[in-house]
């Protein structure tokens, strides 16, 4: 070989080792944490989640009765137009609540991908956009959502008032029925026809109706208040590393090294942490991510309209079908309702995020790997600006993070009862 | 190669950050030994004490809010807070306001949430004889 050509070998070489060592090979890391980290750590753990806060709208949140009754309700598809839809049709027990499907089906197809509900009731607003303020002020909208139950608050009023069962559940925990006729399908939000016969009613029947209907959402509320996460390898790993006094990354089985490297890269040059937060992984905040609107639909203005919807909405913590006193509704009061919320959507949990695929507001992403790379590349938003900054992280380093959202996987720390039809 | 040298070494950040120092006594002080975190400026003090202490991410709260200068307490004041997080460019995911004067220059702040660990700065515009100080707050979540 002549010399220019030997270079050129061992260029090559180089060159191709180099590549390989960027796609393929993990740099060590430290054998133990800092106190920074260790903190951070703790503070993701199960451990750390504190007890469920009461919702002050909903005076049967924690009602035994009230669960049950709404326990009955998630599950029941004669809540629908069709009689083939119920909560638990989209929001499926075996998926973590979930559906596994890019965009909802109901009695028709949504415009929105299917959030779990686990753990859910810790954050104070509902919905992608935040839209609704409590619980059970978000059950009733997809009761009566044409894509999803279809069916009218007053159809509800009679299904609970001729139901033999529904009639002495709902008026042991909630008091009397309504005593005039109910009409068949009448709503203040359905189509002219049902609008008008909404309008016909006086507004003491508005009012008797649109009470149980508020409290067949505080029920639901109260059903779904008992779906909480279960202790996950991560948890384990957490608790090892306290109850072990030191700061040693290795604590046996609990997570392999890649999984570790993962752990790290997400409460440091990550800054997953910055937003997936706390036990929950989520700050129950809104924030722009960048991620590119559906096929055909305009880029959502997200959290900035959420909040002025909240605010209309006459379910909200201050209206009239809230238990909660005024000053109460904190959340609702001192809601920020800046420019920076364009784009905005809530950041979901990440607890059982393994099982929960696809991914983000409408599906749009739809594996792990590839949630990563997107962060990895932080694409610039097409309305407002995308919050997430470039990661340049290296494949391997990407596998990691991959890796370490499936040490979160776990069954739910409910009791199975609560997970399946109560028939 | 037009890059700095070091990107970690800012002398203009660096410079910032001793001038919030000297300007600005940071986080709890001797002076008031119970209050959460604590801020002067001008000869006016400021004393936070939270109804959630330590405080903690992800939970809405209500400070109690102390301002006074040599004299004592300071009434009537009006009172604007802002927060947010220097190093990330955002504010607070609320926004807190001034509802009462809960004893005399003893405010009540309600609406107060932190979305993220790390390092916040409140800021505090306090108008008294239509006269405006701002008063900083730095700490670590
Ligand atoms: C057709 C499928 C479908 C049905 C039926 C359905 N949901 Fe949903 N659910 C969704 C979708 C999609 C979203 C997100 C919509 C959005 O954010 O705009 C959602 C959002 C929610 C949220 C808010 C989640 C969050 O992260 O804030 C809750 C709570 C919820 N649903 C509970 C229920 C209950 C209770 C019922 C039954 C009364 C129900 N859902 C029926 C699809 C469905
Ligand atoms: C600026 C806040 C922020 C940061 C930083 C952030 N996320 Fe997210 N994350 C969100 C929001 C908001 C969504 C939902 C976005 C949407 O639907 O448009 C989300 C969605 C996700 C999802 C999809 C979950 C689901 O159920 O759809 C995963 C997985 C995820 N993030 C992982 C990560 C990882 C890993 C990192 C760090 C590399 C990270 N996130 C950093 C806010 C953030
Ligand atoms: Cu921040």
């Amino acid at each position: 070989m002549n010399r220019p050509a030997r270079v050129a070998l061992v260029l090559a070489v180089v060159a191709a080792s180099a590549a390989a060592t960027w796609h393929f090979v993990s740099f060590p890391s430290a054998s133990t944490w800092n106190e920074e980290e260790l903190r951070l750590i703790a503070s993701l753990s199960l451990d750390a989640l504190p007890d469920l806060p009461p919702d002050p709208s909903n005076a049967r949140g924690d009602d035994p009765a009230a669960a049950q009754l709404g326990h009955s309700l998630y599950f029941d598809t004669r809540l629908s137009a069709n009689g083939a839809v119920a909560c638990a049709t989209c929001h499926r027990p075996e998926l973590m609540f979930t559906d596994g499907l890019t965009l909802a089906i109901g009695a028709g197809v949504g415009n929105r991908h299917t959030p779990s509900l686990v753990g859910l009731s810790h954050s104070p607003w509902f919905y992608w956009d935040g839209r609704k303020d409590s619980q059970w002020a978000q059950a009733l909208a997809p009761l009566e959502a044409k894509h999803e139950h279809a069916i009218t608050r007053s159809d509800l009023a009679r299904l609970i008032s001729s139901d033999a069962d529904y009639r002495s559940a709902y008026i042991d925990t909630f008091g009397p029925l309504p005593t005039f006729d109910i009409p068949a399908a009448a709503s203040p939000t359905g189509d002219a026809a049902e609008r008008a016969r909404w309008s016909a009613l006086t507004a003491q029947q508005r009012s008797d109706i649109d009470t149980l209907f508020s409290n067949l959402g505080k029920a639901l509320a109260a059903y779904q208040r008992k779906l909480m996460p279960g202790a996950a390898r991560f948890d384990n790993y957490a608790a090892a590393l306290a109850a072990s006094g030191s700061a040693e990354r290795d604590q046996g089985d609990a997570l392999s090294a890649e999984e570790r490297r993962g752990l790290q890269l997400f409460i440091d040059k990550g800054m997953c942490v910055t937003c997936h937060n706390g036990p929950l992984f989520t700050n129950h905040e809104f924030h722009n991510t960048g991620v590119l609107a559906n096929p055909g639909e305009l880029p959502p203005m997200a959290r900035y309209d959420g909040v002025r919807s909240a605010r209309e909405d006459p379910f909200n913590c201050l209206g009239e079908f809230s238990d909660a006193d005024p000053d109460q509704c904190i959340e609702l009061r001192f809601a920020r309702d800046t420019n920076d919320l364009v784009g905005a959507h809530k950041t979901p949990t990440l607890r059982n995020v393994a099982l929960t695929a696809p991914y983000m507001h409408g599906g749009q992403i739809s594996d792990l790997a590839a949630v990563m790379r997107h962060y990895n590349e932080a694409p610039t938003s097409m309305l407002s600006h995308n919050e997430a900054k470039p990661l340049n992280l290296r494949p391997p380093e990407l596998r990691a993070l991959e890796a370490f959202m499936h040490t979160l996987t776990a069954p739910l720390a409910t009791d199975p009862r609560w997970l399946r039809s109560p028939e | 190669m037009n890059q700095p040298i070091s990107s970690h070494f800012n002398p203009f950040r660096v410079l910032l950050a001793y001038a919030c120092c000297i300007a600005f006594s940071l986080v709890a002080s001797a002076q008031a030994a119970e209050a959460d975190l604590s801020g002067s400026a001008r000869g006016l003090t400021l004393d936070v004490y939270s109804r959630l202490s330590p405080l903690e991410i992800n939970r809405i709260h209500s400070w109690e809010v102390v301002v006074s200068d040599a004299e004592g307490p300071v009434t009537d004041a009006e009172i604007i807070i802002t927060g947010g997080m220097p190093e990330h460019n955002h504010g607070m995911p609320t926004q807190p306001q001034i509802t009462a004067e809960l004893a005399p220059g003893r405010y009540l702040l309600e609406g107060v949430r932190f979305h993220m660990p790390g390092l916040w700065r409140m800021e505090a515009r306090i108008t008294r004889d239509g006269r405006p100080i701002t008063l900083t707050i730095d700490f670590e979540l």
